[in-house]
């Protein structure tokens, strides 16, 4: 529930104050969201599968956020930074599919 | 929906204000910021979010369109440069030889002429006028600068005169160019009319001898006169024109 309310907060807080993105930072940000994205609901189906641990949730997310950024990285340094965020993204993409699936599954039943 | 599925929902939406929690709470915070900013971001700027890979593509790619389109640019330019070059050029050579053609139809007896001149007419009641003293008549007039000349008998026959008129004595009259003229004479002359004028009356000349033959000349300036009588522009059997010199 406070955790809800904390993401509500930021997406109003963000679009209130509409920071300008560092240069450096822009690169990572779109991926950072995407794996906080996977984290988030990564999150909700270990909450409904039962398993919801505070601690694993944040040591996740911020994993999550920081492998997804260093991979990038490590991307741009070697000169193939668009095609690793495209992989990034991708198979980030096909957790949060599979995360809400099984989120599906237990609200739905189906 | 399940029991199960729902009851666990409702355990968690219970506010519990542990460590854990809260700093979930900060974590999903955190990442709504970065949602709404990275969206806003990208709506608003369209290339800074790019990466320097993507950029220098998406120079390559303007500059290399530049370049082609500059190149259809110029292609096209030299075309037109071309097309209305041509035209003008053309126009240009249609417009003087329409011109020459007028003039040499006009000199040669092949188009109407009009413009001022004198009419000069000479009435020889004894028949002393020969063809001499037309000639000399003409010679004159051409001196002072005729442009056109038409010899007729006053109500008879019109005759153009050009370069190869020759006039012949004839019993009655006097044939010019075939054609049988008798008196009174009748010259339609287009050129300055003062000076054709004077050119006839000066002392000893054709008003003059006129006289001396028993026959009158009259001459009356115009300011515009028409000739109309032509002649059909011979074809040259051999003559062909030369190729100009230096080609």
């Amino acid at each position: 529930m406070i955790a809800a309310v904390g993401l509500v907060l930021g997406i109003v807080a963000g679009l209130i104050y509409e920071p300008t993105v560092p240069t450096w930072l822009q690169p990572y940000l779109p991926i950072a969201v995407v794996a906080a994205l996977d984290a988030v609901f990564g999150g909700m189906r270990a909450l409904l599968d039962g398993i919801f641990d505070d601690k694993v949730f944040v040591v996740s997310f911020v994993a999550n956020v920081v492998v997804a950024a260093l991979v990038v990285y490590l991307g741009d340094q070697l000169g193939v930074g668009a095609q690793l965020s495209t992989g990034v993204v991708v198979v980030l993409g096909i957790r949060i599919f599979s995360n809400a699936a099984a989120i599906r599954r237990h609200l739905f039943s189906a | 929906m399940s029991r199960l599925a729902l009851g666990r929902l409702a355990a968690a939406a219970r506010p519990r204000a542990t460590r854990g929690q809260l700093v979930a709470a900060v974590l999903c915070a955190a990442l709504g910021f970065g949602l709404a900013v990275q969206v806003r971001s990208n709506q608003v700027a369209g290339l800074s979010t790019l990466s320097q890979s993507d950029l220098v593509r998406i120079l390559d790619d303007v500059s290399q369109r530049t370049a082609r389109l500059q190149a259809e640019a110029r292609d096209l330019e030299d075309t037109r440069a071309a097309v209305t070059g041509g035209a003008s050029g053309s126009r240009a050579a249609l417009q003087e030889a329409r011109a020459r053609t007028r003039t040499l139809g006009i000199l040669a007896g092949t188009v109407p002429a009009t413009g001022p001149g004198i009419e000069f007419t000479i009435t020889d009641p004894k028949n002393h006028v020969h063809a001499d003293v037309l000639l000399d008549a003409l010679e004159e007039l051409r001196d002072a600068g005729a442009e056109a000349v038409e010899i007729s008998s006053v109500g008879g026959e019109q005759v153009r005169v050009v370069v190869s008129t020759h006039l012949v004595d004839a019993a009655g009259g006097i044939q010019v160019d075939g054609t049988l003229l008798h008196s009174p004479y009748h010259f339609l002359v287009i050129g300055d009319p003062r000076t054709l004028a004077a050119a006839l009356d000066i002392p000893g000349g054709v008003l003059d001898v006129l006289h001396q033959e028993g026959a009158t000349g009259m001459v009356a300036q115009q300011d515009s006169l028409t000739i109309t009588s032509l002649r059909p522009a011979p074809r040259p059997q051999y003559a062909r024109p030369a190729p100009a010199s230096g080609r």
